[in-house]
């Protein structure tokens, strides 16, 4: 192939993949005889715990209706808009909320009333207002996740208070979900869960750091269609580990024998939050300059958080009131398990930019970045706060950065496509970068 | 050797034909209308004749400009940044940045040593369109392009100059409470000028001084005047800063 400096092939876990989304049906059926939503599984898929409790998350019901039927989403936009949802709240929730409103979802089917939700805060947008839409809409129940999250130095007292009273929560809204419901929660599950996530989470942290690598091993494509599998998408524990465990496996021999994501690499690039879920080509286009997306903050952070040692070595951030080791005996000990991590939030892709100004500065190092593009949005997952300080930050390091204008990451209304593709031509021929096949 | 550039751009498209270094045909006509790849043919054959030679002796017609890609007859395009970059390096080869202020696009450069654009930026999308903005302005005030260049006297007090649908509402208002046209145009090219500088301030790395511009709006005294007022410093002026695009766009199609 002509430009190709690095041997590339298709990943081979790519069928187990597929097999996993083929399955995913089967694998929630009978589960959702309670339904409710929330953000409740990014370290432990607690809800599996319970005999027949199924939780969904309105961000990817949301973005799939907005990348999959615009004609829809508009729609259920808009009857979020008239009952006073501004734009400002995040795109996602408008879209699965509006959907609500229409008592509908794109295919025409009835929506799926929730009977309870989870929604938890996040500072730079509207998230708290997750869950509102459908309490307000019918009384149902509510319990809210909270960040251990302040400003200014750190203070591990405060941290260890904060935690505590977070475990307190969880562990309550667990045995109240067990009242309300009248279903038992199986602790022995849970532990079993817990056990699995210790891998999962190892097993993440290892594709993370493979991706430093040159040539990258993976795009940020390929981590965007696996880093659902495992957290959010509720495939069952087990069949995530074999997941995870194949992939890094994979991706340890691609790096061995320098086989790329992108033959052609030459120029790697980062990115902060998710991209336009609908627009994924862009992706492809800059491929043609041979370039390579390695993640972002959103990827990366929500799986695994690297960091430079003092003697300039990458290896796995380290946490004051939590270790990947601990001891998991009690339930008590899994929700502390879930929850360390939050520790002042660190981990956070959100909260990270707040806590530590060159968190992206520190990402594009570890990754050998080259640059940064970044999305200016409206609100929602990724909004715009900090976004232009943070590109400052990197250029003033050396990283060339590019800005673009959206609505949200599920709201493609705002989003020039053709515009951005222009401003990517702008920012890569400003390098001195031109298109391989010209 | 002879090139050529085209810049076809929201308001106009302009053409040279450049020989050995120096523009030898020029021309120019409005974008307006549907048929794009006429209005680049007819620019490009008056810009020909112009010059005196056949489109047969054109070694390359490089586009640039929004309606690069509606130019079929190019055989290649480059971006209005490097276009502008190039311009800038070919008028002042000691420049070290650029602001090219055009119909639809605010551009300011930092220009490198050892790569052409050390840094660059661009306008938002609500801040485009500040020369269209200006030029149907003066038409609503009566106002020739010249005499819309020259206003640079007292203005009618402020408007906004966060965004045009503002601005026109602002200077409506002016005008139905009976101030001058040329004092409200006075007020606009202040409020658009202010809102091109917040491009320039989005430099990380700005320019040491030299600062060349072009574009449409170069041409307009008044804004150019209110430009380096905000910016603090007095600009590089090139004769026709109009045609600068396709002068940039031309020397692009030259390999290194």
């Amino acid at each position: 192939m002509k430009n190709q400096r690095w041997e590339t092939k298709p990943l081979d876990c790519w069928q187990l993949a597929k097999e996993i989304r083929r399955n995913y049906d089967k694998a929630i059926a009978g589960r959702d005889s309670v339904l409710g939503q929330g953000n409740t599984s990014f370290t432990i898929d607690w809800q599996a715990a319970f005999p027949a409790i199924r939780v969904v998350e309105d961000n990817p019901v949301g973005a799939m209706m907005a990348a999959q039927d615009e004609a829809f989403a508009r729609r259920a936009r808009l009857a979020s808009e008239v009952r006073g949802w501004g734009r400002e709240i995040c795109g996602y929730h408008n879209t699965c909320w509006g959907a609500q409103f229409l008592g509908y979802t794109a295919d025409g089917k009835p929506f799926p009333e929730r009977q309870f939700t989870v929604p938890f805060p996040c500072v730079c947008d509207s998230h708290i207002k997750r869950g509102q839409q459908c309490r307000d809409y019918k009384p149902i129940a509510r319990w809210t996740n909270d960040f251990t999250m302040y400003i200014g130095e750190r203070d591990e007292k405060r941290e260890e208070a904060m935690l505590d009273h977070r475990n307190f929560n969880t562990l309550k809204q667990l045995n109240e979900m067990e009242t309300v419901f009248g279903q038992k929660l199986d602790d022995e599950t849970l532990f079993e869960l817990a056990r699995n996530c210790r891998l999962l989470k190892q097993y993440r942290a290892d594709v993370s750091y493979f991706m430093t690598f040159t040539p990258a091993p993976l795009s940020v494509k390929d981590l965007y269609s696996f880093f659902q599998l495992g957290s959010l998408a509720k495939i069952g524990p087990e069949l995530a580990v074999k997941f995870w465990k194949t992939l890094r496996d994979e991706v340890e021999w691609r790096v061995r024998n320098k086989i790329a994501a992108v033959g052609s690499e030459r120029f790697r690039w980062i990115e902060a939050h998710p991209p336009s879920w609908h627009f994924l080509k862009y992706y492809r286009y800059m491929e043609q300059y041979g370039a390579v997306c390695l993640g972002s903050q959103y990827t990366h952070f929500s799986q695994s958080q690297l960091e430079r040692k003092p003697d300039g070595s990458i290896d796995d951030r380290e946490y004051p009131v939590y270790s990947p080791d601990m001891e998991l005996t009690t339930r008590e000990d899994v929700v502390r398990f879930m929850t360390g991590p939050d520790a002042r939030a660190p981990h956070h892709f959100k909260i990270d930019e707040y806590l530590r100004p060159f968190a992206l500065n520190e990402f594009a190092d570890i990754f050998a970045a080259d640059g940064a593009l970044f999305g200016l949005w409206r609100a929602g997952v990724g909004c715009t706060l900090t976004r232009k300080e943070q590109a400052m930050r990197l250029r003033q390091a050396g990283y060339s950065v590019m800005c673009y204008e959206g609505a949200q990451s599920g709201d493609r209304v705002d989003l020039d496509e053709k515009r951005m593709l222009e401003q990517l031509d702008t920012w890569m021929e400003s390098l001195g970068l031109q298109k391989l096949d010209e | 050797m002879l090139i050529a550039g085209i810049d076809m751009g929201i308001e106009n498209t302009k053409a040279v034909i450049m020989k050995d270094g120096g523009i030898i045909g020029r021309s120019i006509v409005s974008t307006g209308g549907i048929d794009r790849p006429e209005q680049a043919r007819r620019v490009y054959d008056e810009a020909l004749n112009a010059a005196g030679i056949d489109a047969g002796d054109i070694k390359n017609v490089t586009a640039t400009g929004k309606g690069k890609y509606d130019i079929p007859f190019a055989s290649g395009v480059v971006s209005e940044t490097i276009a502008a970059s190039r311009a800038a390096r070919f008028y002042f080869p000691e420049a070290s940045g650029v602001m090219s202020v055009g119909a639809d696009e605010t551009i300011a450069v930092t220009l490198g040593d050892e790569r052409l654009i050390r840094e660059y930026a661009l306008n938002q999308k609500c801040a485009a369109g500040i020369g269209t903005f200006l030029k149907y302005l003066a038409m609503r005030l009566e106002l020739t392009e010249t005499q819309a260049g020259n206003c640079d006297g007292p203005d009618a007090g402020a408007i906004n100059e966060g965004c045009v649908v503002f601005s026109e509402l602002d200077a409506l208002s002016l005008l139905n409470n009976g101030a001058p046209g040329e004092a409200i145009m006075s007020s606009a090219i202040k409020a658009a000028a202010a809102r091109a500088a917040t491009v320039y301030n989005d430099l990380t790395i700005p320019p040491a001084g030299r600062v060349v511009i072009m574009g449409g709006l170069a041409k307009n005294r008044a804004f150019a005047g209110a430009l380096e007022k905000y910016l603090t410093f007095e600009f590089l002026n090139c004769e026709n800063p109009e045609y600068c695009g396709a002068v940039g766009a031309a020397l692009s199609g030259v390999k290194d």
